[in-house]
């Protein structure tokens, strides 16, 4: 990986971690789902269910391959996690934004603009590869085009969970908010991790905190009766 | 913004409303109040009150020539899980 040395493994910790706390979210989403029969609240489930797959995987992958390196292996066992992990966190994001713009559809509310900002998000990619990756140089090594991609991805949920906090001004909205924003950030980290290891460190700690705002929100709502 | 309510309530929606009438009522409402209370003609109301009879999260009482509903303990339990599915699905812009 591109993190430094002492923080092998950590990653992979935090990760485990941030998987049981999706697997929560996931399992609550299901229960509102049972309750309710409402689609959005389905693909809310599926999207957290998909989010700690993921999750799961890559901290197992990664253990897997501290392991492996450990007895002289390769370190194809990470890439493979890695690349689920990628597959899954499309999946999942691109879950919350359907039901986001699911959702949309129905109350019409939002501008056509915010709607389309997914789409905007790929066509941005498509125009970006040839001569602005190759700018990127060294960033090659840990996963930009990717990592861009889930960006662009949860850059739209922060968007869509700050315009409900806006709204709202409900303290469980702004812990998701801020859960989703911590992610966004942990990509951007990501993406610049090859201008410094500890930026491969602070994203996944990032990562984590993000993760664990949305594991207060789930106490905070599931806790009062 | 998100928190618009949809155009039409769901039927879960229309369940709950009512149930939570009910709660208002200190869990003794007469007909009439439900029917102002959660917005509902008088056909639909009675629909609705013997669907959720049928499921016992409320029951109906005589008292004094008049018909009272209460919630159950069943019906008690379901209004709490329902309001943390709701604060659940709100923190996420969701409406249910």
């Amino acid at each position: 990986m591109v993190g430094p040395r002492w923080f092998v493994g950590f990653d992979s910790l935090m990760e485990f971690v941030a998987f049981i706390i999706a697997l929560a979210i996931a399992y609550q989403a299901f229960k509102g789902y049972r309750i309710t029969k409402q689609r959005t609240i389905l693909y809310l489930h599926f999207g957290f269910a998909l989010l700690s797959a993921g999750l799961l995987i890559d901290s197992l992958a990664g253990f897997l391959g501290v392991l492996s390196r450990a007895l002289r292996g390769t370190i194809v066992l990470t890439l493979v996690g890695y690349t689920i992990y990628f597959l899954a966190q499309v999946l999942a994001y691109g879950m919350l934004i359907f039901a986001y713009v699911s959702q949309t559809r129905t109350l019409s509310t939002t501008s056509t603009s915010l709607r389309l900002a997914p789409l905007f998000g790929f066509m941005a990619l498509q125009a970006m590869p040839g001569p602005a990756i190759k700018l990127l140089g060294p960033l090659v090594e840990y996963h930009p085009v990717s990592e861009i991609v889930l960006l662009f991805l949860v850059f739209y949920i922060t968007v869509q969970t700050g315009l409900n906090y806006s709204a709202t001004k409900d303290k469980n909205a702004l812990l998701v908010f801020l859960g989703f924003l911590l992610l966004a950030l942990s990509h951007l980290l990501f993406i610049l991790t090859p201008l410094g290891a500890v930026l491969f460190v602070i994203g996944h700690m990032l990562q984590l905190f993000g993760f664990v705002s949305l594991l207060a929100m789930l106490l905070r709502v599931t806790g009062t009766k | 913004m998100m928190q618009k309510l949809p155009k039409y309530r769901s039927q879960m929606r229309i369940y709950v409303d009512i149930m939570r009438v009910i709660q208002r009522e200190n869990n003794r409402a007469k007909p009439t109040r439900i029917l102002y209370g959660a917005n509902l003609s008088h056909n639909r109301l009675l629909k609705y009150l013997e669907e959720l009879k049928t499921v016992g999260v409320i029951q109906e009482d005589v008292e004094e020539d008049d018909r009272l509903y209460r919630l159950t303990q069943k019906g008690i339990e379901f209004l709490n899980e329902f309001r943390a599915v709701e604060r659940f699905a709100g923190a996420f812009g969701f409406v249910i």
